[in-house]
């Protein structure tokens, strides 16, 4: 292999001048960079003169085109394959097979990295880890480093042992919270007491129901899996008291959780079992994810049962007993095929279809439309068809709270407007703010003598025009104040948070506005507490497709197939940084992660939470999200006053998904939930 | 060289109306890569209130230089957005400059484009080097000042708006929308940037095509 960069070669410095022997072929000089001199896809792209994702582009198609030619090693191919097979065969979600020989190293401590390595892939901030005891589950919690996670909580899946092993579960569970950076919930009785009436009265104990309750919460489990030989963990540990085998667990071939199985993966029922403390059989194929890490051709029988009982649906193993569990099922090895044809990915949204009449007609008549669907909540003012005002609300002596904003955000802004929320809405062309003309109108129309207070989101444009509207109408005498929501986090940094976009948590925003002034309360007090709620009120976004207007019919931004932007707006504007999509609770993660950074709440907190689709984004994934962040919020103690799912406040039909936290405190909580009655929130 | 009437006036917002008519959706490309692509709307929107404004006002007798401020606040109703303000401050200021003549002379054209700068800078606060239509502005209203015949000081600032509008490529927006991108939105021109050089070109083309009508 070649020097690494820095060493000049002796291609000359320029960047981007193709030397002569890759002839004309840029693939070609890449995938030598690439393959042949070692250099990073950054470091290449520098050198060719490219962006990253370019050269990444390149090198993919250096291999559909057959210019590199890639072969797993043949040991390796094996584990796959072996993995591959058990995967399918059980029905697994996930495999690894490793070598069975290698090295130094014993089996059980390579099994010990490998199920580490497992472990590290799936393991989320908020977590409820289970965990069972054992030689090969200790060798895991050694082999585990993983801090920078939040939140998680490690639990013995049983009671303890006093047995003179370093594997005990009070040894495994303390020494895998340490690699995680997690709480350790101890189960704080023996795994087996000495008859069943003592286990009865055990498990009342409060300290124990609750220890128990939270091992019934678990996500994952981490286990072994014991054989009954004469070697295994389970003689050693106290599970099982001498005599008691013969009589009653022959038919027993293997033990998890200290709970004893048969070949076919049944449930073998001895003198034990109501002796036993910890999580049982049933219990067990309740948790979502249930890794087994467990290798040895000793061991094969008790692995076979566990995977036929459904047990394991991850399972960390070597390549001789892997290879024997198949064969066990009447599997023969996989023979080496040719690598299937690649599919080009299908382009998503390849047209872009509107229910529309003329374009430029499209605001107009939503809006026409949105009036005659609640016809009995709101109206346009005459003669100023572009200001909606609340039919129930405004009255003398209540200060008249106006909102508004450009069109495309629906329900917004039409949406928040009637009794309990804003008063009038000015709305303007799509994302562009109201000319002066219409907030004016709907200041003069709202205006009960109490003054008006204006609530928009931070966009120049809404901030000058409301700013000239403003002026027009205290030089008519009326008392206007503003308050310019600025939610969104990730347009700004912290130290620069007058200059954030305000966005989704409008929502939450005009709902406190909507309740301060319904109770009467002075324009100078509703202020306060709006701008209070502005700064307790946190948005993040992400877009997996840009939307795009009726005008161009063309996406506002350009997204790959497999990216994501976050930090997106409501304006169908770019984000603030592209990556790879990923599962939903990561990124329910990253936008949470951020929030909670920012908003640094203390254990016992209440926040109200929206999760907001833009446009887009089906209720079913914006479900997904929610329940992801309501686990987290849980984990981290915090306790969730009310939670909103939907279209809230969209960007036309961007597909994502905003989430905002209202962080609350009592008089927050009260306006919140005080009585309104508009288009898109009904509070009763 | 005969000074341009009410109706002349009306004919200039005429040809920037037209000029943002066609342009309208590549400005709205332009804003999509670094904005919400309302951009093109906004102007084809605003000027085509402008014309129907200010030529309804000069049926009815309205002298040239009382146009501009019709012209403001119908561009102002017209559309809101930021344009909205920005624009209308700049027909405004013109109006304060022009009010009461009955006729415009062409050497006092080119000052339309000092007008319009002054007035957009005062509302929008922009500076140049903040990759806003500012930094065609200002260069054009400077150009346009120095001493020459009017359709030789509009080439000139029509140059320099050009000069100004590429040159957004290279700067990082630091206000208005595109500012949240930050480094993202280098290699982008600014899309007011671009409007505003086809409104100076609309003028320029404006004026030349009037002198060559008004030569005997």
């Amino acid at each position: 292999m070649a020097p690494r960069p820095g060493s000049k070669s002796g291609d000359g410095d320029t960047a981007s001048a193709m030397p002569l022997r890759y002839g004309d072929d840029p693939l070609l000089w890449a995938a030598w960079l690439y393959y042949e001199e070692g250099l990073t896809q950054g470091e290449i792209a520098e050198k060719m003169g490219l962006s990253r994702a370019s050269v990444n582009a390149y090198l993919a198609d250096a291999r559909t085109r057959g210019i590199v030619n890639i072969e797993i090693a043949p040991d390796k191919f094996r584990s796959l394959s072996i993995a591959q097979a058990l995967r399918d065969h059980f029905g697994l979600q996930d495999c690894l097979v490793i070598p069975t020989e290698g090295g130094d190293r014993s089996l059980i401590a390579r099994l010990g990295a490998a199920g580490a390595q497992t472990l590290q892939r799936f393991v989320k901030s908020g977590d409820t880890l289970a965990v069972t005891w054992g030689r090969t589950v200790l060798a895991l919690a050694e082999a585990l480093d993983r801090p920078g996670l939040q939140d998680v909580r490690v639990v013995q899946a049983t009671g303890g042992t006093t047995a003179k092993i370093p594997w005990t579960p009070e040894a495994c569970a303390s020494r895998l919270a340490e690699a995680l950076n997690a709480r350790s919930i101890p189960i704080s009785a023996p795994a087996t007491v000495s008859s069943p009436e003592i286990r009865a009265m055990l498990m009342q104990e409060p300290v124990l129901a609750e220890q128990l309750a939270i091992l019934a919460e678990a996500d994952r489990i981490v286990m072994g899996i014991s054989s009954l030989r004469p070697e295994s963990t389970i003689h050693s540990s106290g599970f099982l008291d001498g005599g008691v085998q013969h009589a009653h667990y022959q038919d027993a071939v293997g033990s998890i959780i200290g709970r004893f199985i048969n070949a076919r993966g049944e449930s073998v029922i001895g003198p034990m079992h109501e002796r036993t403390i910890g999580i049982d059989l049933d219990a067990l194929r309740r948790i979502p994810q249930r890794i087994a890490v467990a290798g040895g051709v000793d061991k094969l029988p008790a692995i076979l049962a566990a995977l036929r009982g459904g047990y394991v649906n991850v399972l960390v193993t070597d390549v001789v007993t892997g290879r024997g569990i198949l064969t066990a099922e009447g599997y023969k090895d996989t023979p080496r095929r040719s690598p299937p044809p690649v599919q080009a990915p299908l382009t998503a949204r390849s047209h872009v279809k509107k229910l529309i009449n003329a374009p430029q007609d499209a605001v107009d008549e939503a809006l026409k439309g949105a009036l005659l669907a609640h016809e009995h909540l709101i109206a346009a003012l005459p003669g100023s068809p572009r200001a909606i005002r609340a039919l129930e609300g405004p009255r003398a002596g209540k200060v008249g709270i106006v909102i508004g904003g450009g069109a495309g955000h629906e329900p917004g802004f039409w949406g928040y407007v009637g009794r309990g929320l804003a008063d009038a809405a000015a709305i303007g062309n799509l994302f562009a703010s109201p000319p002066p003309g219409p907030i004016l109108a709907a200041t003069q129309a709202v205006d009960g003598g109490a003054g008006v207070l204006y609530i928009y989101g931070n966009f120049s444009g809404d901030v000058m025009n409301f700013d000239m509207a403003a002026e027009l109408a205290m030089a008519e005498g009326i008392a206007v104040r503003a308050v310019v929501t600025t939610d969104d986090i990730a347009s700004s940094p912290v130290e620069s948070r007058a200059a954030r976009r305000g966005v989704a948590g409008n929502v939450f925003i005009f709902k406190i506005a909507g309740a301060a002034a319904d109770r009467m309360l002075p324009l100078e007090a509703c202020d306060a507490l709006v701008r209070r709620a502005n700064a307790r009120t946190y948005t993040m976004g992400l877009a997996l497709e840009p939307g795009s207007l009726p005008e161009t019919r063309r996406p506002s931004f350009e997204l790959g197939p497999n990216d994501i932007e976050i930090g997106v707006g409501v304006h169908g504007e770019p984000g603030v940084v592209r990556q790879p999509l990923a599962p939903a609770d990561d990124c329910a993660d990253l936008l949470l992660d951020r929030i909670l950074a920012e908003m640094a709440p203390h254990e016992g907190d209440r926040v109200a939470v929206l999760v907001n689709s833009l446009g887009g984004t089906p209720a079913m994934e914006l479900y997904i999200i929610l329940r992801r962040v309501r686990q987290r919020l849980k984990s981290r103690g915090i306790e969730v006053h009310s939670s909103l799912v939907g279209p809230y406040y969209t960007s036309l039909d961007m597909a994502g998904v905003s989430l905002t936290l209202l962080h609350l405190d009592d008089e927050l909580a009260g306006l919140l939930e005080a009585p309104c009655r508009s288009a898109a929130l009904v509070v009763p | 060289m005969s000074p341009l009437d009410a109706n002349q006036i009306v004919a200039l917002f005429r040809v920037i109306a037209r000029r943002l008519a066609e342009a309208r959706s590549e400005l709205g490309v332009l804003d999509g890569a670094i904005g919400d692509a309302d951009h093109g709307n906004s102007m084809a929107d605003g000027f085509a209130a402008v014309v129907r404004a200010s030529a309804e006002a000069a049926a009815a007798g309205c002298a040239a230089g009382d146009l501009f401020a019709v012209a403001g606040r119908a561009f102002l109703n017209a559309v809101g957005a930021t344009t909205g303000p920005l624009y209308a401050s700049a027909l405004l200021r013109a109006g304060q400059q022009f009010a009461g003549r009955a006729e415009i002379a062409a050497e006092d054209v080119p000052a339309l484009v000092s007008a319009f700068a002054a007035g957009i800078r005062d509302r929008g606060k922009a500076q140049p080097g903040d990759k806003t239509m500012m930094d065609v502005w200002a260069p054009a209203a400077r150009a346009a000042e120095l001493p020459g015949d009017p359709l030789a000081r509009l080439d000139r600032a029509l140059r320099v708006a050009e000069e100004g509008r590429d040159a957004t490529r290279a700067m990082v927006a630091s206000v208005g929308r595109a500012a949240r991108l930050g480094e993202r939105s280098l290699g982008h021109i600014d899309p007011g940037a671009a409007s505003a050089v086809i409104v100076i070109a609309a003028l320029r083309d404006a004026l030349a095509r009037y002198l060559s009508e008004a030569r005997p």
